[in-house]
């Protein structure tokens, strides 16, 4: 069980027998072929995540994170090893797992309302609720009063709450982040990044995101995968034993920083131009 | 939007700037070389407004403008969905690839000759090459259109559990828009085009083509005059009015011009 357990989530798990959102990896491993050469892109990842629980994966790139999204999300099937949401196996792609890209993936001919319902197109969710759903969700993402915008016309920090709207739409068990906030400046990104708590514990659902940057993912995460390169593996799962919300200036936070951000570098001989990047990212 | 020189009077008045010095040049020019090498402007506005009034410019217009649409709501439409087909199924791609892409190098005018061998040098003849012309635009940009769909969208698709009708309704279709579009306005043109082409080859059925052509033979250089002036301003017109339409229908793009 969750050791920080302030939501509600945790103690009803146990009253109803199906679980909601528990994710299961082991033996994962993942090759992609490259210039006609297997490469080794995941090896030996084993990882559960608790229904209601928030997953941070750092890693530099290259140490296969989005790779991981994409086989859990069910984009990729061509995986060796097991993974699974609650007890099923996942070979391609299902409303129980949504994901939110870097890109907000926004279709640009439609308008942010048309958008977030087209997600609810294949859901038994009767016609005239649908529109009351979709208006809660823009809502949720405090994006009300921009319905009928494009998205060409929302900031980059709106389009990307638009898209967390679009994914959450359908309730899903389990949400996928692939560094949602990557392509935002500074100040936008630690907005978001209040959001997504806000909204995380609104919704109860579980969530995995990937990041580049150490800070987002303590702040965010129940706990923080570490990841290293060439193939990518788990190095350390670090708990981060604090209640939600959390304050940013917390002793804590900062001390498991400094000691990830050492994890990271002291494998700097594989990959050092990642790992310098990747400090002052997080820095910022 | 802001610059002066982008505000619609000010566009509006430059873009006259060049017609009004051909006027004046075209004028001074008539003066010095006489009627039987170029009637001046002042004697074809004086034509322009006989024949409107005896109502056969009318006549002449419609016919032509009939037939370009005519011919483009043939074409156009099968190209486009021969183009979206070949875009989706990449088989069909194959099979009918290669021929098509044969097909479109010859220039339109060029058969001509042939269909008026098989069906008569009359209307039937000048329809069939206007629909052809308008076809291939329409199918080239429509194919490049489809296929050129980002996957990236394609995989939003995946996640929410589109089958293939949807994708092809929510993504494919509006995704290829700007690009079919851009076929059409070139479907537009070239069926103009091909229509007055056609028209002054076969000099069937009436038309601002046919006129020209009547023109020549009688050597009446002010009808040809207003003939010609007239197509430029119809297919001025026309393609004004589609990007306008175009414009609106593109409005969720940044900037769609």
């Amino acid at each position: 069980m969750s050791v920080n357990a302030p939501r509600p989530t945790s103690s009803t798990a146990s009253q109803p027998a199906q679980e909601r959102g528990a994710l299961s990896i082991a033996n994962l491993n993942k090759n992609f072929i490259i210039g006609g050469e297997q490469r080794r892109i995941l090896e030996d990842i084993n990882l559960t995540v608790r229904p209601g629980e928030f997953v941070s994966i750092v890693g530099a790139s290259g140490c296969g994170k989005s790779t991981l999204l994409r086989l859990i999300v069910g984009l990729d099937a061509d995986y060796q090893g097991d993974v699974r949401l609650d007890g099923q196996r996942i070979s391609t792609t299902s409303l129980d797992r949504g994901i939110v890209f870097q890109d907000h993936r926004l279709f640009p001919w439609m308008t942010l309302e048309q958008n977030v319902e087209l997600a609810l197109l294949n859901t038994d969710t009767p016609k005239e609720r649908r529109r009351q759903i979709v208006a809660d969700h823009i809502a949720l993402v405090n994006l009300s009063g921009f319905e009928k915008a494009y998205p060409h016309q929302l900031s980059g920090g709106m389009a990307q709450r638009a898209a967390i709207a679009r994914a959450l739409v359908t309730e899903p068990k389990l949400l996928l982040l692939d560094e949602p906030l990557g392509a935002l400046d500074a100040l936008t990104r630690v907005h978001v990044q209040n959001e997504i708590q806000r909204i995380w514990m609104a919704q109860q659902s579980s969530m995995v995101m990937v990041t580049h940057d150490v800070e987002e993912a303590l702040y965010l995460g129940d706990r923080v995968v570490v990841m290293s390169p060439n193939p990518g593996r788990i190095r350390r799962i670090v708990e981060v034993d604090l209640p939600h919300p959390r304050d940013r200036r917390s002793p804590l936070l900062h001390r498991l920083k400094d000691e990830i951000l050492a994890e990271l570098t002291s494998g700097a001989s594989e990959e050092p131009t990642n790992l310098v990047h990747l400090q002052q990212r997080s820095q910022a | 939007m802001t610059r002066p020189i982008a505000r619609p009077p000010v566009r509006i008045l430059l873009g006259l700037v060049a017609p009004v010095l051909l006027l004046l040049w075209w004028q001074a020019a008539a003066d010095s070389t006489g009627s039987a090498v170029l009637a001046a402007p002042s004697a074809v506005t004086r034509e322009a407004l006989a024949l409107l009034r005896d109502g056969s410019l009318l006549d002449d217009a419609l016919a032509t403008l009939g037939r370009a649409f005519t011919g483009l709501l043939i074409g156009a439409p099968l190209g486009i969905a021969a183009g979206i087909a070949m875009g989706i199924w990449r088989p069909l791609d194959r099979v009918l690839g290669p021929l098509l892409h044969g097909l479109r190098q010859v220039p339109m005018i060029g058969w001509l000759p042939l269909v008026g061998l098989w069906f008569g040098a009359g209307e039937g003849a000048e329809l069939i090459v206007v629909s052809l012309s308008a076809f291939f635009p329409a199918m080239l940009n429509s194919h490049a259109g489809v296929a050129q769909v980002e996957k990236r969208y394609i995989e939003v698709g995946r996640i929410y559990g589109f089958g293939t009708l949807q994708r092809i309704r929510f993504i494919l279709l509006p995704a290829a828009m700007p690009l079919v579009l851009t076929g059409l306005t070139q479907s537009l043109a070239f069926a103009w085009i091909a229509t007055i082409g056609a028209e002054i080859l076969t000099g069937a059925g009436g038309g601002l083509g046919v006129t020209i052509q009547l023109a020549q033979v009688q050597q009446r250089l002010d009808i040809m005059l207003v003939a010609i002036a007239v197509t430029a301003l119809l297919g001025f017109a026309i393609n004004q009015i589609f990007q306008r339409l175009r414009r609106r229908l593109l409005r969720w793009q940044p900037s769609s011009l």
